[in-house]
């Protein structure tokens, strides 16, 4: 089989890995090949308008453990491949050289055990990093049940590291993965948060050699698979953010390619807008300062489909606005709906030249769409004049409408939007709840 | 005109200038010390029939100096790249919107720099926006091909970003050769034994491509193919993020 057959299967069956971002590390180029910048980079995006990033394939497609989710399970009759460390080093390189990728990102099936799968791929890692000189990112995936002293290398060759957690609850794993248990997934997660905290460098093996897993580690989690609400997952993630310091958390809507008494029919749709939320909450813990419970509750344990999480939170907290763009802490000025970390430092440093009005605002490129109902400003120094209904309107998110009524019955529980034969008519309904509310 | 023509008395000339930052520099001396504000500044090559009386401004080294240097010691350090990244955007009328935008730093002091909503204060932030914005998406869509061992590149930006691609694809491929053809500006980055230098090109005769770099090419493009899923299909956010102008140079679309 000639290497390019070899990429087509270890890119097809890599490609359900949800994170292909290169970002965390900045490092300049030296001697060698290759740098890192601090926020990543896209090289292209493919037709479902994901980031590529990095050359994302398999190391192998074989696999003995038989994952009930996963298209590369021992029972699943695919076609198989596996790369030699030379031939996926060398097209590493070839693809660097004419900037199709930042780096690579490297996962693998279990080839006949963990340390042996993960050997293969650290022979990859060091002809690149040794014999090609190469500084460019590395993502690599550490294998459940893979030994210390190799996790330990792999970390000291690559950028990132990650460890799927791969479902939000350890029941749905037990159930889903019976080949892998919680323990074995959190004890590499662990041992990964150490050495970064460590700090290590290899300094024996190569001069300027980087710090363990120098860009963070991260995460996935498989979404719409098992039954676990909103409010579980993100309650997750925040743990997982504090507990590991992970850099990410990323969630892959669940596709259902595989025909299983288990899992969701094969052929439906993965709940996209419900993994499109989710990584609007998962913004909102990360750069905006919410809590979990801000964003979600026992009684409301899931997301309103209709809505952003922000929005949703604001228009359950009225009473908390107007407040005065001239005056409010960034903090503050982060709460308001269309307000992000950009127009917020702008806002900053554009009042200390004089009080703004809304027209200023608008010049300065701050969107006021959804974000005049919650300000005041030189203009309406008492805010905006405005209806529950108007208000409720215009935070709406318009995607929802490209989205389609099957996406709106991906949520749970499913919204009264199932038996709504539009979204817009499931909108409508929508509107009238939350006007009820506030 | 905003508050920046305090400075000098807005008269009916166009002022002409070599195309050059230090021309362009010249001409802001001119204004000062002419005390008239122009009704545009046109590079001699660009310059159109027009309604009013044009004068030459001459590139004079030692003025175009004064004029710099006054902008960190009058206005601010941060000024100056935001002046000379301008100068290289595509922004319509830029030398007049930055002779205003000066007028209006020497009155205001540092303080211009925070005037997020004044309207040319603004015009002049969204310019480098634009342009910085577009130098990013091109360290990632640049595509290089391999001929015999050294690697070219061409592209096709609105405004003229090889002077700000240049440090990061020098640091990133230190040990190569390597061109970028800029087609719109006629000009090309080029990088060789270790030294880089833009220079005027008019066009670039790119020999025929290699059976090697044709396997990288077809690899590249399967791989693309691959790598999206038929489920996710969205073409939509593919083009907000990739905007259609990019894809002529790119490899995977050819
Ligand atoms: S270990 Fe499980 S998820 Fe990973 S490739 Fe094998 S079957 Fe798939």
């Amino acid at each position: 089989m000639d290497v390019q057959q070899k990429l087509t299967i270890l890119a097809d069956s890599a490609k359900y890995d949800a994170a292909c971002t290169s970002s965390g590390a900045q490092r300049s180029g030296g001697r060698g090949m290759g740098n890192t910048v601090m926020a990543g980079c896209c090289h292209s995006f493919s037709e479902d308008g994901r980031c590529i990033s990095l050359l994302k394939v398999l190391m192998t497609n074989h696999c003995v453990y038989d994952c009930k989710y996963c298209v590369n399970r021992r029972s699943n009759d695919v076609p198989r491949a596996a790369f030699t460390p030379e031939e996926l080093a060398e097209l590493t390189i070839q693809f660097y050289r004419r900037n199709y990728i930042e780096g690579l990102f490297l996962s693998s099936g279990v080839f006949r055990s963990p340390d042996y799968t993960t050997e293969q791929m650290i022979a990859t890692l060091e002809l690149l990093r040794r014999k090609y000189n190469f500084w460019g990112y590395i993502h690599a995936k550490a294998i459940p049940n893979t030994s210390q002293d190799l996790i330990y290398k792999l970390g000291l060759l690559a950028d990132r590291i990650s460890v799927n957690i791969e479902f939000p609850s350890e029941q749905s794993l037990n159930l889903l993965a019976p080949n892998k248990s919680r323990k074995a997934i959190l004890a590499p997660m662990g041992q990964i948060t150490q050495g970064i905290k460590s700090g290590t460098r290899d300094l024996a093996l190569y001069r300027n050699a980087p710090r363990f897993a120098s860009a963070g580690q991260s995460t996935q989690m498989i979404i719409g698979a098992s039954p676990e609400s909103d409010y579980h997952i993100i309650k997750l993630s925040a743990g997982l953010y504090d507990k590991y310091q992970l850099k990410r958390v990323f969630y892959s809507a669940y596709i259902p390619k595989v025909q299983d008494a288990l899992l969701p029919a094969a052929g439906g749709e993965p709940p996209l807008l419900r993994e499109h939320r989710l990584y609007q909450a998962d913004w909102l813990l990360r750069k905006y300062g919410f809590a979990p419970d801000e964003i979600l509750s026992e009684e409301t344990p899931n997301f309103n489909p209709f809505m952003d999480p922000k929005c949703n939170w604001a228009v359950n907290n009225m009473q908390l606005f107007p407040i005065d763009v001239n005056t409010a802490p960034k903090a503050q000025l982060l709460r308001v709906p269309g307000i992000g970390p950009t127009s917020a430092a702008r806002i900053v440093t554009a009042r200390r030249t004089g009080r703004l009005s809304t027209d200023d605002l608008k010049r300065m490129g701050v969107v006021l769409k959804r974000a005049r109902y919650f300000i005041a400003a030189k203009d309406q120094p008492t805010g905006y004049k405005y209806t529950k209904e108007g208000v409720i309107r215009s935070l709406i998110d318009p995607s929802v409408f490209s989205f389609g009524t099957e996406q709106l019955s991906l949520f749970t529980p499913s919204k009264p939007a199932i038996g709504a034969s539009s979204v817009i008519e499931a909108a409508e309904e929508a509107i009238l709840c939350l006007k009820a509310t506030i | 005109m905003s508050k920046s023509n305090n400075l000098a008395q807005a008269a009916d000339v166009l002022y002409v200038y070599d195309g050059s930052l230090a021309g362009f520099y010249s001409c802001v001396f001119h204004s000062i010390y002419s005390k008239t504000l122009p009704v545009d500044i046109c590079p001699e090559e660009a310059l159109q029939p027009s309604l009013y009386p044009a004068i030459y401004i001459a590139t004079e080294q030692d003025k175009a100096e004064r004029v710099r240097r006054s902008i960190p010691q009058k206005i601010a350090a941060e000024a100056l790249p935001l002046v000379e990244t301008v100068f290289l955007s595509c922004l319509e009328h830029k030398e007049l919107h930055l002779l205003e935008f000066l007028l209006m730093g020497y009155a205001q002091g540092a303080r211009v720099l925070k005037m997020l909503g004044d309207p040319l204060v603004s015009k002049i932030y969204a310019a480098q926006q634009h342009l910085l914005g577009e130098k990013q998406l091109l360290l990632g869509f640049i595509r290089f091909s391999d001929y015999g061992g050294a690697l070219a590149a061409v592209i096709t930006p609105k405004n003229f970003v090889l002077p700000f691609l240049a440090g990061h694809f020098i640091s990133r491929l230190s040990g190569e050769n390597f061109l970028i053809f800029d087609k719109t500006h006629k000009a090309a980055l080029v990088y060789q034994d270790r030294t880089a230098e833009i220079i005027p090109i008019e066009t670039l005769e790119l020999p025929e491509a290699s059976n090697e770099e044709c396997e990288y090419r077809a690899m590249w493009k399967s791989f693309y193919k691959t790598i999206s899923i038929q489920a996710r299909y969205n073409p939509k956010c593919r083009r907000t993020h990739m905007p259609k102008r990019y894809w002529e140079n790119m490899t995977e679309f050819n």
